[in-house]
């Protein structure tokens, strides 16, 4: 690393306008890339790391935005750059990836024709034809199977593993000499963001790419940075090797992320629970989505086997793990649990009495039995109502408490998940991410219900965030009693909460039986994969599972 | 393919027919609106009224009248009671006059509702999108009589640059034509660019915060080439949706503006039938309103599976 920097930025600080004052997203960052290194700015949302990464291309200039500092590569000055000297450096000499691959190509042109815009966009000489053969080329080299054929297909047609490898084929499309990948497998499934490390990990190694790695999780980091910035509030806390930042943290700021991470090969303190009845049996349960077609009238041409066949018991008190990709059927068999989707066949008991068939108005006074929290903190409280109407609502609609009471209620409850009862009048948009889903929890509390059902509760949330909540669920299951079945994709979470864990793939469970057994010494081959693909935030592990993995 | 032109088909059947039957009933409970009474005229006698309800079938069942109107509207043999004229013929002769109208106008529209709605959403905010925002307002709350008296009063009578009203063929003298239609065309236009350029600014600036613009602009593409390549094509779905409701609904009435401008089409003569509470035009020209309304929409879909390959592959995707 005695080579000059690629790129040089010093003092950064990018602050922008908005209808509550001036926030400041960036407060001071310097940071150098050498060649051909992995450098990972690490923070939580919020934490500017985004903004930093965007400005260099000049992506977040806008009347509202002031920015100031210097950001140099190989001499030239991108922040004061013209709009024009900037088209000439974006895509030809810093290529850039972004989130989330469903929505980071444009729906109506083909993927090939996307990339191959790329091309021409910069070497103006280029033909259509020999662009498309580029793109073909390029496709190919990332991996995309039959890529002559896929390279014609619009980006619906592709996977999201497969659109993030296209995503890279393109910002790779004119050999630029730095790569800035922004949350590049956040969106994606476990197994496809193992895929995509070893591609980034691959293009690195292979052509020497300088690369940018904005990621809030620290397993990501720990599979491929070489140093890592740890960034919060517009500042960077700490800078160092990885080894240095994971083994030897100086700041609290970074030692406070590294504990709330949760591992998976980390055994949770052994709980010891009674054993006791089922409050929930759902035995061979199916719910098919039909596919329909015709020509005046619809008939089935197919179906989606959503969920297929499942059997599982919830005891009472105990939590059961659900864990699934997306496309699992995991969100589908919970809904159909609760009834709120009609079975295709099979039964739903609830302490011993049959749920399936029943009436709207049977399963009523059931509901408040069952309550649900769900996955994200800001889709799921409507935005019009204030916090006591919302955390209320399920009392006043079965008449369970009114007026000056209500109000009691409701502000105990509030306490109990850490708020506190001034916040009874606001309103949803005040509140962070976590504080938003400690509300979803104190609705899904209010009627004392005996089983919750978690659909993804800490998915949205930052790290810190979600140990808080988790500790949260378990205090107030200690607390009422409560029985969990607790839903969600990231395996390392359902073995920190969970008694037992069923593990669901392609509408079935694979397989299912306590914690502890199934993340240890799993027996289905699917299992395996989930597990093997969970980044573990600790350098040294990452290289002796690649080394026997034979990837590096 | 097939498949789609079959269900539309289907489906126009089943509106045209829900449409005529409507029409027809609301025109025999309308109080005043017996026919052979107005026939008859002021010195109606019971014999003359028994005569002209058997001459003209209106002694038959209410379904038996509804299905020889039908029949005659579609083969071209009903007269209408007022005049005793062939409705079809009357309306084929309305027809130059009323789509020069509607086309020329919807071309004005379009064209200018696009142009101002991209100006204003790429300066969103700025004194440009300000001064338009104002216009289309405007245009959107000019009532179109009040604007089109307002154009004969300044621009024919007084200052005499326009003719006033009237409808000459094209193909009697392409300029005489123009100089008829520039007046309509210009009132009818200004009400719908104002609507458009708002449909279509709010459209735009949804799509301009969408990641596949910054995708666009992270790989080097020039600002003109990001809208016209990735936001305007995404913004246009509803301005077609628009649009094909706008324009098949105007074909089948333009009433008030043919009315100002006295253009002697389809919607004047709707207008005059209204009045006259003569059925079977009334008839004849829901039904043919109505069809361009159903052949519009059908034509809107086609234009979103164009646009939108999500919609055209939908059934091969997983």
């Amino acid at each position: 690393m005695s080579a000059a920097p690629l790129l040089t930025m010093s003092d950064l600080r990018v602050s922008f306008n908005t209808q509550s004052g001036r926030v400041q997203a960036v407060d001071g960052v310097s940071l150098e890339l050498m060649p051909g290194e992995v450098l990972a700015i690490v923070g939580e949302s919020g934490s500017g790391k985004s903004v930093t990464a965007q400005t260099i291309l000049g992506l977040t200039r806008s009347p509202n935005a002031e920015i100031t500092g210097s950001a140099q590569l190989g001499g030239q000055e991108l922040l004061s750059a013209s709009e024009r000297e900037l088209q000439a450096v974006r895509g030809a000499r810093i290529g850039m990836v972004f989130q989330d691959p469903m929505t980071s190509f444009n729906p109506v042109y083909k993927i090939g024709w996307q990339i191959a815009e790329a091309i021409r966009a910069h070497s103006g000489g280029t033909g259509k034809s020999e662009a498309r053969e580029r793109a073909v080329e390029l496709l190919d080299s990332v991996g995309i199977p039959k890529a002559a054929q896929r390279v014609d297909d619009y980006p619906h047609q592709f996977s999201g593993g497969m659109r993030q490898r296209a995503m890279i084929a393109m910002a790779l499309a004119l050999k630029p000499e730095i790569l800035i990948a922004d949350e590049p497998t956040t969106a994606l499934d476990v197994t496809v963001q193992a895929q995509i490390l070893a591609l980034l990990e691959q293009l690195n190694r292979e052509r020497n790419l300088a690369t940018i790695l904005i990621t809030h999780d620290l397993g990501v980091v720990a599979e491929i940075a070489d140093r890592v910035l740890v960034m919060h509030n517009g500042v960077i806390v700490e800078r160092g090797e990885l080894d240095q930042i994971f083994y030897s943290p100086a700041d609290p700021y970074t030692r406070k992320l590294l504990d709330a991470v949760v591992r998976i090969d980390s055994a949770p303190p052994l709980r010891t629970r009674r054993v006791s009845e089922p409050l929930l049996e759902v035995t061979d349960l199916v719910k098919h989505f039909p596919v329909k077609r015709g020509l005046l009238i619809d008939r089935e041409v197919d179906r989606v086997r959503a969920v297929d066949g499942v059997s599982l018991s919830v005891r009472q008190g105990e939590t059961l793990g659900l864990v699934g990709e997306s496309g699992s059927g995991k969100s589908t068999l919970s809904r159909t649990i609760l009834q709120l989707l009609s079975p295709s066949a099979g039964s739903v008991r609830f302490e011993g009495r049959e749920l399936v068939g029943l009436s709207r108005r049977q399963m009523r006074p059931l509901r408040r039995q069952m309550q649900m929290v769900f996955q994200d903190p800001f889709a799921s409280l409507n935005p019009r109502k204030r916090i006591g109407q919302i955390v209320g609502e399920p009392l006043r609609l079965q008449g369970e408490a009114r007026g000056g009471e209500l109000r009691r209620e409701v502000q105990g409850l509030l306490e109990r998940v850490g708020l506190s009862a001034e916040h009874y009048d606001r309103f949803p948009h005040e509140f962070s991410g976590g504080q938003r889903q400690r509300i979803g929890i104190a609705r899904a509390l209010a009627l004392r219900p005996k089983l919750i059902i978690a659909d993804e509760p800490v998915s949205a949330l930052d790290v810190s965030i979600r140990a808080q909540i988790l500790d949260l669920l378990s205090e107030l299951q200690a607390e009422f009693g409560l029985t969990y079945l607790f839903v969600a994709h990231d395996i390392g979470v359902v073995r920190h909460v969970s008694d037992r864990i069923a593990v669901m793939h392609e509408g079935k469970i694979v397989e299912q039986g306590p914690a502890d057994q199934v993340c240890e010494r799993p027996q289905d081959a699917y299992t395996k994969t989930l597990l093997a693909a969970v980044p573990i935030p600790d350098p040294r592990e990452a290289r002796a599972r690649q080394q026997a993995l034979g990837t590096a | 393919m097939g498949r789609f032109v079959i269900r539309r088909l289907g489906g126009m059947v089943a509106v045209l027919f829900a449409v005529s039957v409507l029409t027809f009933l609301i025109f025999n409970v309308v109080p005043g609106s017996d026919p052979a009474q107005r026939m008859a005229g002021k010195n109606a006698n019971p014999r003359l009224i028994a005569s002209i309800n058997e001459e003209w079938g209106f002694n038959d069942s209410l379904p038996q009248q509804y299905l020889t109107m039908m029949k005659k509207i579609f083969s071209g043999d009903v007269i209408s009671y007022e005049g005793r004229e062939n409705v079809d013929e009357r309306i084929v002769e309305g027809i130059p006059a009323t789509f020069s109208l509607c086309i020329g106008a919807a071309v004005i529209w379009m064209f200018f509702g696009i142009l101002f709605g991209y100006l204003s959403a790429v300066r969103a905010g700025g004194l440009l999108d300000r001064v338009l925002t104002i216009v289309a307002v405007a245009g959107i709350s000019m009532p179109i009589f009040l604007l089109g008296a307002i154009f004969l009063s300044y621009l024919t009578y007084k200052t005499e640059i326009f003719p006033s009203g009237g409808y000459v063929e094209f193909g009697e003298s392409p300029l005489e034509w123009l100089e008829h239609l520039i007046l309509p065309w210009t009132t009818l236009a200004i009400l719908y660019i104002g609507f458009y350029s708002r449909v279509l600014r709010s459209s735009m600036l949804d799509v301009m915060n969408e990641d596949y613009v910054r995708t666009a602009r992270a790989k080097g593409l020039g600002e003109r080439r990001v809208m016209s390549r990735h936001v305007m094509r995404n913004s246009l779905i509803p301005i077609i949706t628009l649009f094909g409701l706008d324009f098949g609904a105007l074909i089948g009435g333009a009433i008030l503006i043919e009315g100002i401008f006295s253009l002697n089409g389809i919607g004047q003569y709707a207008y005059e039938s209204l009045k006259n509470f003569d059925l079977p035009p009334v008839m004849a020209i829901v039904m043919f309103g109505a069809f361009f309304v159903v052949l519009f929409n059908a034509l809107v879909d086609i234009a979103y599976a164009w646009l939108d390959p999500r919609i055209r592959l939908g059934t091969e995707a997983r």
